[in-house]
């Protein structure tokens, strides 16, 4: 049972506020406020109670998604809400912001109707409501250079034709209602990997959560049929096809898909509504089938002039064809390090001593496969001693693989049947983000 | 703008009246201008108003009324969705005058056709009641009409409703339990959450502890026991049951044997671990510790490891969960346990929430890895975690005796970490492990005094003075001169810090008085006039105790005991070990405190309450009547659900929209169709739900006549393999899609989907087993030549149970002569070489007039070659023969489509 749903802007502005039952004052919003704000720390605790009324929070797009309740009921039940809701919202209004939802209150307001009803949850699918909204959307993308920018993000800068800018995906699923029919359905494939690699450089600890995602804009969609690699197996023992396996420990599929081909042809098949779902997860643990992408080789020491010497070099093993994005490398460092000098082999990088953190972040914009950098960063550390030397700690490397999947999983083909007769678009993107990427030193 | 004529002028001036309420502005004063437009047409203003109305009818009451009459109208409306909504806002209207107004609009929306209707019905008990208490007894009622709805789409949301007004009328469930259980995995998914719920609470009055019989072999063999660690809380008083029983004999004892509804509740709730919502797989979890045998709880593991892929606000709450459960189960969660290490991305509190479960998990099997673990964890920079880290390596080392000297060492290195929260976690740490064996580690404490110039950090430095007082005969010359600096720092001191100096100075000076007996009063002395009141008491206290003076004489005696008794070693203990008194997964267990309207889990009840009250009646007239009931589906998938508890079904879990769905197209019939993550799952999940249905109900129908043909007899042979020469496979059946006329003015597709999660099963009824008297009869015996005799017989299509390869032949003797016929047998049975019959059984008296059936056996051996026999009565033998027209020897198969198919492409 939820009393009251409400949305917070970062700064504290109501934004949207609805009370459903009618127990708690309309004060809470403002002690939730103080309750959040009052708290340091990275991530204030998820329950937070005042009195009888208990808050529960999420954070998304920048903003508080607070629900609160007295009695008690399963918080599971509360925060899957309130992430179901905000799926909701982003694909209602096309993007998470301040700015969306207060331009789409009518719709939000409209949405939580028939949500929520007295406390109770009703119903989250979109196939259901969306034959109860009658309020369309209104689209908050103004024109920027950020999108023509994010093009080059997917690759294929000669082609820019044929893809679309990153920011396609982000528009109301209703729109497609006045924007005379233009179907488009993108299919994401997303995969996180955390890895640890030992001092040694032995791999210590790899996982891989990879997801196909669908965003479908057809306003009548028909089915659709995701093809993936035949050689695609799932668990260790079972191995099909000759060569090199794509294998993933673990599956589970969204609901709406069929597995009738899945077991034959490697082919699933669903209905995809209006709107984003998951339609499969997996995982892959500790066998990956290619080397981990980054491997660092890092010799520190201490110079005649009491500074810390670190030398790194560090070794993309991506194929040539492919290169990393966003690389950023935190090497923890002693405390009391006062300042940084550094050699960097090429001026697009950048290295930060963040004194917060005690860190030192190294960012490379681009990195290709099968090249090398290497930076020297000395530092200025009063007292310097042994035990201190120790506390240059093990790196993390936070980075984004573009038109790459670790596991190697890959779209064959996307059919939808029966043909549509619209002019139908179908955007297929894979990328890999680092998760917690570890190297020990 | 209101005023205005043009729907977009009003739609306009409602969003900004819209918006002023959501940035929690008073909009109150245009409450008659906006109730006028409650009756406007356009859709989407009608909805605005609607939010405006719920928000501010309370506050108008009067002026509220005069939107009832247009709410009235609007139940009667031909479209489900606007009497919906209708009656939506018309309960959350919070105007006590009403009240009868809602009742009745209840109770009629109780009993629409349209489901969905229903369904809001049954949200609005909820509200009603909160308005006015005093209708309970009348909404109970409702209630109870409404549990026995056998929609999906109502289920969820009555349950809801029953939660709310009722949660004490468990009579309720009873004759609904098993139709909740079968239905629970169409339910919608939050339906699905508060069915299981209720179901766990149900269960736990209802059903005797699985577990009963085996914490009794537990204790009896002692191997398990420490695997599990050793505090099973079983009930207290069936412990001391067991033990007191545990002499005479264990085999006097009954075995457990599970009620078939518990078993039933489990298996149905097991696919739903699979759910993609996480609060559905919780509420399975909690429903499996709490009601599932010890050795069937593991599953729940598996996909509780899998939520900690999800948000972290999820996995938040799952730690919890877990965190309570390795302390009862641990072997569930150890094959997972690196599921469980830390990620540099992860929150604080979900590190720390981590660590706890790792400590709970660690044992002598695992521990190496899981201190090296530890060891990385400790250069992390969130120093909350570090902290952390070393308070969780401290329980290892005291909960597994092996590591203890390697955790203390690796201890004792942190203590020259440059960071001081590190060593003054180390130091808090050593002081608990060093209590349980001080004599060993004397140089530990050594290196301990050295630290106190340079620990700042109030909590360890106190550990650290009273570590040298409590073994300062370990450390004999230390320890004075850690005194002489203190003292020299007291008045510095945190008040902690003080105290401790306090009981150092005293201490010491009863073991070794000769070197700190100035020392010590210097400090009594410093203590003495102390701003805090707490140093000057505890000063004056020990003064008196430990100073010979002529009053004090008896207790100075003393002194030493009081002071330099063994204290028992600490026990680190996990702060998770007292939650379990919780359910799991409520918000009481996560905030460890009762939240309003916590309701405890029952106790296991002694004996078993009476499981016949969930039986229903209704059985036994229908099946009487040979038609087939709606509740047959009930049963026949709670069969098919015994069949297939090897293979988790989840494919069916929106079977119900499967008839309606198919008549259209074939393919759509699986839409709800989703497999596990294994692939031998997948392979299940390809079946057609729709088959499987169809041959499901012939199937049950089939074991319904195996019941009644005790009476039948006579039988023939035939090879399994040439059936397919002549046999006609049973036609599947054909699904008659309900039609409803409903006046769709949004979307007919709602409909139809609503349609299609209605259990209503009349599509389903087999055309292979209509009643006999549709199939075609021949003559056996004409009345002319019969004398008044006569006799007919017709192919059942039904098994013939004493001999499977015979056709049932059931023959109708009708008497028309005047007199009665006596002993109707039959004899001299000529067949062909193979061939074999199954006599009916004699009929005494046939009655003139009347007529009597029965059923013969034959097995005709794959040919058409009659049978012939004498068919006597007591005066005549009349010579008869059947053959077979071709089609008719046959018997049902039960296929599945694709066999269907196979079989189909083959012939």
């Amino acid at each position: 049972m939820i009393s009251q749903v409400f949305i917070l802007s970062s700064k504290g502005d109501h934004l949207i506020y609805k009370d459903f039952r009618g127990e708690a004052g309309s004060d809470v919003v403002g002690i939730f406020y103080e309750k959040v704000t009052a708290l340091t720390g990275d991530q204030p605790p998820v329950v937070m109670s005042h009195k009888d009324l208990h808050f529960v929070h999420v954070r998304q797009g920048g903003l508080y998604w607070v629900a609160t309740t007295t009695a008690d009921s399963s918080p599971f039940t509360i925060i899957e809400f309130l992430n179901r809701f905000t799926a909701l919202v982003k694909d209602y209004c096309g993007s998470l912001s301040e700015k969306s939802v207060q331009m789409n209150f009518a719709l939000i307001y409209e949405l939580l109707d028939e949500v929520v009803d007295y406390g109770y949850i009703q119903t989250t699918s979109s196939d259901v409501l969306k034959n109860f909204i009658q309020t369309e959307a209104v689209s908050s993308r103004p024109f920027s250079l950020f999108d023509l920018s994010n093009v080059g993000l997917f690759g294929a800068e000669t082609q820019q034709s044929k893809v679309a800018p990153s920011s396609a995906a982000t528009r109301p699923i209703q729109s497609s209602r006045e924007q005379g029919g233009k179907s488009e359905i993108f299919v994401d494939v997303i995969e996180r990997m955390s890895v640890v690699i030992g001092t040694n450089g032995v791999l210590m600890k790899a996982d891989v959560e990879g997801e196909i995602r669908v965003k479908c804009y057809m306003p009548s969609c028909s089915e659709m049929r995701i093809g993936l690699n035949e050689e695609f197996s799932i668990g260790k023992s079972q191995l099909r096809g000759y060569g090199a396996a794509v294998r993933v420990d673990e599956c589970s599929f969204h609901q709406a898909v069929r597995l009738d081909e899945f077991d034959s042809h490697r082919i699933l098949r669903l209905c995809p509504s209006q709107g984003e779902q998951t339609v499969m997860q997996y995982q892959l643990s500790d066998d990956l089938p290619s080397a981990p992408p980054f491997r660092l080789f890092p010799t520190i020491e201490r110079d005649s002039g009491g500074r810390l010497l670190m030398y790194l070099k560090l070794r993309c093993d991506l194929p040539p064809k492919s290169a990393a994005i966003n690389v950023c490398a935190t090497i923890p460092v002693p405390k009391g390090s006062v300042s940084l000098s550094q050699e960097l082999s090429s001026p697009d990088q950048s290295a930060e001593l963040k004194l917060q953190n005690r860190a030192v972040d190294w960012k490379i914009p681009r990195f290709p496969g099968g090249t090398q950098l290497s930076a020297l960063f000395k530092l200025e550390v009063p007292g310097l001693s042994s035990a201190s030397m120790l506390e240059v700690g093990p790196v993390g490397l936070s980075f984004e693989l573009p038109k790459l999947t670790v596991t190697g999983l890959q779209i064959r083909f996307l059919r939808l049947s029966p043909i549509q007769p619209g002019p139908s678009q179908r955007w297929v993107r894979y990328v890999t983000h680092s998760d917690s990427y570890t190297i020990r030193i | 703008m209101l005023d205005s004529n043009k729907d977009s002028l009003k739609l306009e001036a409602m969003k900004r009246i819209v918006a002023m309420i959501a940035r929690g502005k008073n909009a109150s004063d245009l409450f008659p201008a906006v109730v006028k437009n409650v009756a406007c047409k356009n859709i989407e203003v009608k909805k605005l108003v609607y939010v405006y109305l719920v928000r501010y009818a309370e506050e108008q009451q009067d002026l509220a009324l005069l939107s009832i009459s247009t709410f009235q109208r609007g139940l009667k409306d031909p479209n489900q969705l606007i009497r919906a909504s209708a009656l939506r806002v018309l309960s959350s209207i919070r105007v006590t005058i009403i009240v009868p107004i809602m009742m009745l609009a209840i109770k009629e929306a109780a009993s629409d056709m349209s489901p969905y209707v229903r369904k809001t019905a049954a949200h609005a008990i909820p509200k009603l009641y909160s308005l006015d208490p005093e209708q309970k007894d009348q909404l109970i009622e409702v209630i109870e009409k409404l549990l026995a709805d056998k929609t999906t789409l109502v289920a969820g949301s009555v349950v809801m409703a029953f939660e709310e007004v009722c949660p004490e009328r468990i009579d309720l469930i009873h004759k609904n339990y098993r139709k909740l259980c079968n239905l629970l995995i169409d339910v919608e998914e939050w339906g699905q959450v508060v069915i299981i719920n209720m179901l766990t609470r149900y269960a736990r009055t209802q059903f005797l502890n699985p577990n009963i019989n085996e914490s009794l072999l537990e204790e009896g063999s002692g191997g398990d026991k420490t695997f599990y660690g050793s505090d099973e809380d079983e009930d207290e008083d069936e412990e001391e049951k067991e033990k007191n029983a545990e002499a005479p004999a264990m085999a006097k004892r009954k075995p457990y044997v599970m009620d078939p509804d518990h078993r039933l509740l489990l298996r149905n709730t097991k696919p739903l671990l699979q759910s993609r919502n996480a609060a559905v797989v919780m509420a399975v979890a909690q429903l499996y510790f709490h009601l599932a045998p010890k050795a069937e709880v593991g599953v729940i593991a598996k996909a509780l490891v899998r939520l900690l892929r999800s948000h972290s606000e999820v996995q938040y709450v799952v730690l919890q969960n877990v965190a309570t459960m390795t302390i009862k189960r641990r072997g569930m969660f150890e094959p997972y346990l690196k599921s469980f290490y830390i990620r540099s991305t992860d929150p604080t509190q979900i590190k720390v929430l981590k660590l706890e479960v790792l400590t709970n998990l660690a044992n002598e099997t695992n521990i190496s890895t899981i201190l090296r673990e530890f060891q990385t964890y400790i250069k992390s920079m969130d120093k909350d975690f570090v902290a952390a880290t070393i308070q969780a390596i401290g329980r290892c080392a005291t909960n597994i005796g092996e590591v203890r000297d390697t955790c203390l060492n690796g201890l004792v290195q942190l203590l020259s970490n440059r960071d001081e929260l590190v060593v003054a976690e180390s130091v808090v740490v050593i002081k608990k492990l060093l209590q349980m064996q001080p004599e060993k580690h004397s140089d530990i404490i050594k290196h301990m005094a050295k630290l106190t110039d340079n620990i700042q950090v109030p909590m360890a430095r106190a550990s650290i003075l009273w570590l040298i007082g409590e073994y300062c005969e370990h450390v004999p010359k230390i320890a004075p001169d850690v005194l002489r600096k203190m003292a020299k720092s007291f008045t510095n001191e945190e008040d902690i810090v003080k105290l401790q100096i306090i009981n150092l100075a005293a201490k010491l000076y009863l073991t070794n008085s000769k070197q700190t007996k100035l020392l010590t009063q210097y400090v009594l002395n410093l203590a003495k006039y102390d701003q805090n009141y707490d140093i000057r008491d505890r000063a004056r206290f020990i003064r008196q105790l430990i100073v010979p003076t002529e009053k004090s004489g008896a207790l100075s005696k003393y002194a030493k005991k009081l002071f330099l008794a063994l204290k028992p070693a600490p026990v680190l203990e996990s702060p998770f070990k007292d939650r379990d008194h919780f359910q799991l997964g409520s918000l009481s267990h996560l905030l460890n405190a009762k939240a309003g309207g916590y309701q405890e889990l029952p106790d296991w009840p002694e004996a078993a309450p009476d499981p016949s009250v969930r039986n229903v009646e209704v059985k036994d007239s229908v099946r009487a009547v040979g038609t087939v009931p709606e509740w047959t589906k009930c049963s026949s998938r709670e069969k098919r659900k015994e069949k297939k508890v090897e293979k988790p079904f989840y494919s069916d879990s929106e079977g119900e929209s499967g008839p309606t769905e198919s008549a259209d197209s074939e393919s759509d019939s699986a839409s709800g169709s989703e497999s596990g993550s294994g692939s031998e799952e997948s392979g299940s999940g390809s079946e057609s739900v729709e088959s499987e249905e169809g041959s499901e109900s012939e199937e049950e129908e089939e074991d319904e006549e195996e019941k009644n043909k005790k009476k039948k007899k006579k039988e023939l042979k035939k090879p399994v393999q040439e059936i397919k020469l002549l046999s006609l496979f049973p036609v599947e059946p054909a699904p008659s899609p309900q039609v409803t006329p409903v006046n769709t003015f949004l979307s007919n597709s709602l409909v139809t989907d609503l349609e299609g999660l209605s259990l209503s099963d009349t599509v389903l009824s087999p055309a292979t087993i209509a009643p006999s008297s549709a199939l075609k009869n021949y003559e056996l015996l004409h009345r002319i030549t019969g004398e008044g005799l006569s006799v007919e017989y017709c192919f059942s299509r039904q098994p013939f149970s004493p001999d499977a390869n015979m056709v049932a032949v059931q023959m109708q003797f009708t008497n028309n002569a005047t007199s009665d016929t006596k002993n109707l047998h039959m004899e001299d049975v000529k067949l062909q070489s193979g061939m074999r019959v199954k006599e009916f059984p004699e009929i005494e008296l046939l009655p003139a007039g009347e007529t009597a059936a029965a059923v013969m056996g034959i097995d005709f051996c794959d040919s058409t070659q009659a049978a012939n026999f004498q068919l006597c009565t007591h005066t005549k033998k009349f010579f008869v023969s059947i053959q077979p027209p071709v089609g008719e020897l046959m018997r049902p198969i039960f296929l599945t489509e694709n066999e269907f198919k196979k079989e189909q492409g083959e012939s």
